[in-house]
This record gives structure tokens, C-alpha cells and sequence, in this order.
């Protein structure tokens, strides 16, 4: 898009701010005992306010009530959905966006407010007006817009019984991801990934192969006997560039530590803690801290290392408090 | 030192583009704009600059940025590596190219999509195949791979150490977001905030919280440099670079440095420090401003030290006594800093290094300026640049 | 939930944790979750539309995840608890094969109104934080 398109693109957008999508409306539905102990069901609900009519009579509510959570059920415009959504001005403007790529939908955000416990027979109104489109922004699904409605939900008689803000996210989908979705055959699963594994090269694959089979090594020195980590191709005292290995007894300190919290990385467990660890044997070592609350890890905490299977592709070593 | 580069050559102007979040243009494209804006600061014109300097990290080619500009022939062109730890080795090389003669008005210039674009906290992990991808394999597979993280390590030990407590990486984020709050440049124009919002930002890593790291921003900044003699002549009062000066301290790595007989030290810094002292005679006590490179809270305190503006494992009381504040001993980050205003990698700073000598900086301290001085980000191979005013 | 007592508001405190709910996400509760909550959108319930927006698979609908987030904190605090308000941000979609772990802890109590604010996280096991968010609910007092 042109500077001069994308700006006749956003003014257009934002004259749909402050519109009615729809005047109010009652729900296709009632609030009903049926689609109540359905929804349930499914997810895994079992409080009994909402199902069970002789607890619901005796409890503070004075009989069943709907999971206030439902709110925005009772409004749901249903099957059409699938086939022939309903022409409205959400529509409309979605419309708008999908002619400029932002073919993607997502809804993003969702905030309710519950003014009262609503219980079958009540009737549920809705009234949703388009409340504010942003400024582009850039996403991990895409450069995209957030829209904001807000509806307002009353009852039979007029009174407001709960209000929802909802955002969603049109985007422009991004099209190598695309084809690799469309790819993805109908028997593969997306696998639970791993902890990123260190590229193997000359100069450690050795390393790691023996962590692989549960020991951690040191590269030693053949000339002058001094032990470096990580392995490097030549001695930095002598220059000698051969060198041979012993095995690390994994006992040591914690010389310092971080425990991780953000961002949280797929594969990895948490709480997670992060220390170099100053071995017996002289060198150090990063690796992780287990098997004590975080809170507890000090500098200067003795620990004794093991070879552990972390995962289903991942052999590392973890730091375990030493009594 | 055989040569020296003390008051040879001269910032001329100075640079940058929005900060946001979102830039919608390319990196090339903030790149020129950052330049022609410090090019029409100096008075300069695109055909005046035989030189450009950026990082080996920075994605916009020398010889477009020239063909996009309109520059005439180049006669040096040069990168810096290490990350934030370029931002003042630019301005290092240009001057060793004007100060030699090679090139007569070199650019130095940093643009960066670091929001919309790659970002910083999304780490080392995964889609970044290089070179040092093998150096990252010491950490990734423990979940250590991104910068707070590695900073964390250090900032760790440095407390154990020193007794500093969070109470000085709060006076820190407050101090240059109250600069930042003043400056319409800035992400956080009009946004302060108190210690109770301070403690309840979300953890990124032990002991670092939201507001001890950097922002992620889009934005461009360019400085030009060029001899102290045709500085006189430019449209701007031209500031001089006493002394300039980059370190890679024995035993180091990028970020990682765990190996050393210290860790919670920054050697490479005390070095680059002592050199630049050294070319131009200044002392710390000579220096009235600073621009320390924050990409995160703790690392300020460690450069206090380097600089020697107090002793090693002083640099909490010295922020604490208000020492970065506008009337503190050290008026520090006075455009809010990479922490408030936006992060382009430390360029930034030196186009405000430059504004202070000048007299010109939105937060412009009210004693006299003579002396500035700015660093690179630290953990990385590093260095800073004392600037002063032109008599 | 066998348990039916509800918490008082004097039994809770500033920090407390609610015991994490595991949920495996399948095929049948995406699409058990989107039919319940008569979401009929294509992409929460017919894999092709899923993956013509850009995911492999379909993948639960928002309505499903704000469920599930009530559910978790009433199952928490028992039936004579109020849900006053609920806020949700979605991330990373929930597939059919992931498991979600859905935590929470106590951040603010407001004695005026007996209400409790407990923020919420539900996280996969394969892209992390699926849905954060908080959830209002008011707890009775001590008989």
C-alpha cells in the first residue's frame, strides 16, 4: 500500500467507530436449563448451582443459576456462522479489511462484567456497538488492526445484567506459514517441542556426545595439563593444540545464579534456574539448578551435578543442592 | 600513543528519526532519514560525506545507504561489532579515519526495526544460525539466552558482593524516566512512576524486573563527524572528541563472560576508560554529564565505577546521594536513556552527548557542560568517547 | 468437584495459590467447547479453515478458554461465590494434542465488596502461554 492508500484505508475504518452493529436484540435462546447442562458438559463443570436443582434451592443463589461465564452465548448468532454469516456492519467492515489482506480474524481479548446471576427463563438482550479500531500494529500473527466492540446484555425488563468488551485481531496471515499449515498432513500431530540443542561443530560436538552418555568432560591441556571450558581448539597458555579429557566429578558451588521468568520458552519447565557453577575440578560450568525451591538458591550453595534426561530428545546437567 | 586523535576532529551533527513501535518503514529507510536529518543539523549535504561507520549488526549496507542518499565517492566505510558495544567503536573509527586523513566527514548511523522487526527478548534461541551459534550452545539448552538473562548472571553476583540492593536499580529507571518524562522524544513523554509501580512490574529474570530493562523500539540515529577545522565553519557549535577509546579484555565472551577470575567486573570497560582519560589528560573530575549506555539498570552502576566517578562497589551510594539527577554530581541519561527513550543501540546517546556539550539537551542541566561522556553497552567487547565544548 | 463448601473471605489471603487445573486439549472438547458455546466459526470445528488461516490444525475457540477460566477459579472458590467480572487475553492457540496447565494466584482483595482478584495463566505444553487473565469473584464472610 501507498502512504496515500493506507491513510484513505484508515479514515475509511475509523468512520465505522462509534456505530451500531446491531440495535438490541434478544437472544435466539432464553436462558435455559438445557444449553446450560450441555455447556457443562463439555467443560467439565460441576458446580452444582448450575445443574443440580435441589443444592441450587438450598445454597445462596435460592435455585439454579446460568454460568455467568455463558453471557455472550445467549447472543451467538449460531449455524450461519459456518455458511452464510449474517450481513451486519461487522461484517461489513471486515469486508473492508479483507480487500487490503487483512484477511486473518482473531479474537483477542475478552472482558465481562457480571451484574447479576442469570436463571432459566430470563430473557437476554443484546446491544453491540463498534467502540474503537486501533492504530496498525505489528503482531506475532502479523501486521494487523485490534477492533473493539462493546455489548451491552439486558434483561426482559430493561436492566442491564453484564457488558462485554471483545477485540479481535485482523491481520494479514502470513503466507509461508500458511503453506506450511495446508501441509501439514492429516496424521501429524504438532509434536511438544524440546530445549534448543547447542549446534554440534568440531570443537564440541565431543562434549556433548558424552553428555549424551551421562558425563560431563573437561578438555585438558596434553602439554601443560590446564583444564579449559568451553572447549576451544588451542591452549591459551601453551599453544598446544593437542589435548585429551577427564571426567568431572560435577561437584562444586554455585558461583552465581538468575532464575528465569520471562519469556517463557516452549520445551522448557518452570520455575527455572539458571547458575554458573564453580566445579572442584577448577573450571566452570553453566547449567541449571534443581530440586530445591528457587528461593532458596545462594551464591555459595554447594551442589552436586547429575546427567539427567530432561526431556524427550535433551541429556543435560542438573545442579542439585548437596546436603 | 604515537598519534593522537585529542581535538582533531569534531561532532557536527547529530540525528534521529521517531522512536515508536512500529515504524511501517524499512530499516534502510530510517536509516538515510536519521542521517539527513544530522546532515542538515551540520549544514552538510549528502555529497559532502566520504565516510560511513555501523555495526556489523545493522542491516542496511553502506553503499545503499549511500545510493540512497546521494553521497558522493566513499573513501572509508567500516563496522563494529558486538552489538550495543559498537555504538561509541563507530565513532571510534571515524575519527581514527578524519583524524588520519582517510576520509574528511564520515557518518555514523544505527537504524533498527527492534520492535516490529527482530526482537531483542526473543533471544538467541531457535531460527539464528551463525557463526557463534556454537558459543549460544553453552546456554541455550539451560534456558540462559537472552540478554536480561545473561545480565542477570552478573547483576546477581555484583549485589552479592557489593551489598547494592534494588533500591539503587530503582533510582536508576526513576531517575532517566523522569528525564524521559520531559522529553517529547521519548517512549515514556509524561509517564512517570513510583517505587510501588517499580515493585510490581512482572519478573524478567532474578533480580531483574519490566523497568530495569531497555525498550524494544524502532527508530534511527546518525552523528556526523569531521575535522575540528571545518567544524568552525558548520552551521552548529562543533563538539570535540577528546578522547575515544574500545576494549576486548583478556578471556572475555559475547555476553557471557562466566570464565573469569570475576565476573560481576566489567575489565574491558576500566581499560577503554583509562585510555581515553589518558589521550586527552581530562580526569573524572572533569567530566560534567554523562550518556551511559542502559540497556538495562545494573549495567549503569558497573560504568560509574569503570570511569571512576566512585570506587568498585561505591556506584549504589552514588546514585543513591542523587548523583545522576539534573542537580547531582553526574546529570546522567538526561534524554531518559535506552531505558525511557528508545533503544537504537547507543547512538542515540551520543547524539544527546553531543546536545549537552552543546547546551542543547530538553533536560539541559543548569550548571555549565564542558565535558561529556558517553559509553557502548557492556558484557560485549566495549568502549566510551569524552566530548567536549570547542573554545 | 465432590467438595461443595465455599471459601470465606477471611480464609483467603494476598498470594495464595489455587491448585493447578491439567486439561488435555482433544479434537472432541475444541469442538464440544465451540457447539456449547454456539460458535459456529469454521475454524474451531473444520480443520481446512483452520489451515487456510495459517494453523495446522483447529484450534479452541475463546469462549471455551474464558469457560474454562471461570470454571477454574469457581471450582476454587464453591458454589456461593459470586463471578463478578472476568478479563481474558488470548496467545498462543490450544490444538488438539496439547496438554494446558491453567494456574493462579490471589493479587488483590477488596474488603468493601468481599471480592477477591485472582489473575490467571494458562499455559500449553508445545507454545506456552495460551490466556492470561483475571477473574473478580466475591466470597462470602465467616458465618
Amino acid at each position: 500500500m501507498t502512504p496515500e492508500a493506507k491513510k484513505d484505508f484508515e479514515d475509511r475504518i475509523q468512520t465505522y467507530v462509534g456505530r451500531e452493529i446491531s440495535a438490541r436484540k434478544r437472544g435466539l435462546d432464553d436462558v435455559n436449563k438445557v444449553m446450560v447442562r450441555q455447556w457443562c458438559e463439555v467443560m467439565g463443570d460441576n458446580n452444582p448451582v448450575y445443574t443440580d436443582e435441589e443444592f441450587a434451592a438450598r445454597s445462596s443463589k435460592g435455585g439454579l443459576i446460568a454460568p455467568p461465564t455463558m453471557l455472550q452465548v445467549w447472543g451467538m448468532e449460531g449455524y450461519s456462522m459456518a455458511n452464510e454469516p449474517k450481513e451486519d456492519l461487522q461484517r461489513e467492515l471486515h469486508k473492508i479489511f479483507d480487500a487490503q489482506g487483512y484477511s486473518g480474524v482473531l479474537g483477542t481479548n475478552c472482558d465481562l462484567e457480571f451484574k447479576r446471576d442469570l436463571r432459566p427463563g430470563d430473557q437476554v438482550y443484546a446491544r453491540e456497538v463498534i467502540e474503537s479500531i486501533s492504530e496498525q500494529k505489528a503482531t506475532s500473527r502479523g501486521l494487523g488492526y485490534f477492533i473493539e466492540t462493546r455489548t451491552v446484555f439486558t434483561d426482559q425488563s430493561g436492566e442491564e445484567v453484564g457488558n462485554m468488551k471483545f477485540r479481535v485481531l485482523k491481520f494479514v496471515p502470513d503466507q509461508a506459514t500458511q503453506d506450511a499449515a495446508a501441509g501439514a498432513g492429516e496424521s501429524e500431530k504438532v509434536a511438544a517441542p524440546t530445549r534448543i540443542h547447542s549446534p554440534r561443530g568440531h570443537d564440541n560436538a565431543w562434549w556433548w556426545e558424552a553428555v549424551d552418555q551421562g558425563k560431563v568432560l573437561i578438555q585438558r591441556c596434553k602439554s601443560c595439563q590446564t583444564l579449559r571450558h568451553p572447549p576451544r581448539p588451542m591452549c591459551g597458555e601453551c599453544q598446544s593444540m593437542e589435548w585429551d579429557s577427564i571426567e568431572s566429578a560435577l561437584q562444586g558451588t554455585v558461583f552465581s545464579f538468575t532464575q528465569i521468568h520471562y519469556p517463557k520458552v516452549p520445551g522448557y519447565q518452570y520455575p527455572l534456574v539458571c547458575a554458573v557453577i564453580s566445579l572442584n575440578e577448577g573450571t566452570r560450568l553453566v547449567a541449571n539448578v534443581v530440586g530445591c525451591d528457587p528461593e532458596d538458591v545462594t551464591i555459595g550453595m554447594p551442589v552436586k551435578g547429575v546427567v539427567e534426561q530432561v526431556d524427550e530428545a535433551t541429556m543435560l546437567p542438573q545442579f542439585y543442592p548437596a546436603g | 600513543m604515537t598519534i593522537s586523535v585529542t581535538d582533531k576532529t569534531a561532532i557536527v551533527g547529530v540525528g534521529n528519526t521517531e522512536f515508536s513501535k512500529n515504524s511501517g518503514v524499512s530499516e534502510l529507510s530510517l536509516a538515510v532519514e536519521a542521517i539527513r536529518i544530522a546532515l542538515d543539523d551540520a549544514g552538510l549535504k549528502p555529497g559532502d560525506v566520504d565516510g560511513l561507520c555501523t555495526f556489523t549488526m545493522d542491516s542496511s549496507d553502506e553503499i545503499e545507504v549511500a545510493r540512497a542518499l546521494g553521497c558522493n565517492d566513499l573513501t572509508f566505510y567500516s563496522r563494529v561489532p558486538y552489538g550495543g558495544g559498537a555504538a561509541t567503536g563507530t565513532l571510534h573509527q571515524a575519527v581514527m579515519a578524519v583524524a588520519t586523513g582517510m576520509a574528511t566527514t564520515v557518518v555514523c548511523y544505527r537504524a533498527l526495526n527492534g520492535r516490529s522487526g527482530h526482537r531483542f527478548s526473543g533471544g538467541v534461541s531457535g531460527d539464528i544460525i551463525t557463526a557463534d551459534a556454537m558459543h549460544w550452545g553453552w546456554y541455550t539448552p539451560y534456558g540462559l539466552m537472552t540478554p536480561a538473562s545473561w545480565v542477570a548472571m552478573f547483576t546477581q553476583r555484583y549485589m552479592h558482593l557489593s551489598g547494592c540492593t534494588r533500591d539503587a536499580l530503582f533510582e536508576v529507571a526513576w531517575t532517566t524516566r523522569n528525564h524521559a518524562a520531559n522529553n517529547p522524544a521519548a517512549f515514556f513523554h509524561n509517564r512517570t512512576f513510583d517505587r510501588a509501580e517499580y515493585d510490581s512490574q512482572k519478573k524478567i529474570c532474578d533480580p531483574l524486573t519490566l523497568y530495569d530493562c531497555c525498550q524494544e523500539s524502532d527508530g534511527g540515529s546518525a552523528v556526523v563527524i569531521t575535522t575540528a577545522e571545518r567544524a568552525r565553519d558548520l552551521r552548529q557549535p562543533g563538539v570535540l572528541v577528546k578522547g575515544v577509546a574500545q576494549c576486548a579484555a583478556r578471556d572475555m565472551e559475547q555476553m557471557t563472560s562466566f570464565y573469569r577470575e570475576e565476573i560481576a567486573a566489567i575489565p574491558e570497560m576500566d581499560i577503554a576508560a583509562g585510555q581515553a582519560y589518558a589521550q586527552c589528560g581530562l580526569t573524572p573530575d572533569d567530566i560534567d554529564a554523562a550518556v551511559i549506555y542502559d540497556a538495562f539498570t545494573p549495567i549503569v552502576l558497573w560504568q560509574l565505577e569503570s570511569w571512576g566517578f566512585c570506587k568498585y562497589g561505591e556506584a549504589a551510594d552514588f546514585v543513591l546521594d542523587g548523583g545522576l539527577r539534573l542537580d547531582g554530581r553526574l546529570p546522567t541519561n538526561t534524554h531518559g536513556g535506552q531505558l525511557s527513550e528508545a533503544y537504537v543501540h547507543g547512538i542515540n546517546g551520543i547524539v544527546e552527548a553531543a546536545r549537552l556539550v552543546r547546551g542543547t539537551s530538553v533536560n539541559q542541566p543548569k550548571k555549565s557542560v564542558q565535558h561529556a561522556l558517553v559509553t557502548s553497552g557492556v558484557g560485549v567487547p566495549t568502549g566510551g568517547a569524552l566530548l567536549g565544548a570547542m573554545t | 468437584m465432590t467438595n461443595h463448601t465455599t471459601r470465606t473471605y477471611d480464609a483467603v489471603s494476598v498470594g495464595d495459590k489455587l491448585p493447578p487445573l491439567v486439561i488435555p486439549i482433544t479434537a472432541s472438547l475444541i469442538v464440544g467447547g465451540a457447539i456449547a458455546t454456539r460458535d459456529y466459526t469454521p475454524v474451531h470445528h473444520d480443520k481446512a479453515a483452520a489451515q487456510a488461516g495459517g494453523l495446522p490444525d483447529i484450534f479452541m475457540n475463546i469462549l471455551t478458554s474464558t469457560a474454562l477460566m471461570g470454571r477454574f477459579v469457581t471450582d476454587w472458590a464453591g458454589p456461593d461465590c459470586t463471578l463478578k467480572s472476568s478479563s481474558i487475553k488470548l496467545g498462543a492457540p490450544n490444538l488438539p494434542g496439547f496438554v494446558m496447565t491453567i494456574t493462579g494466584e490471589v493479587k488483590a482483595m477488596d474488603a468493601a465488596d468481599g471480592s477477591v482478584e485472582v489473575v490467571v495463566e494458562g499455559e500449553n505444553d508445545v507454545w506456552g502461554t495460551h490466556m492470561q487473565g483475571t477473574v473478580r469473584v466475591a466470597l462470602p464472610r465467616e458465618a
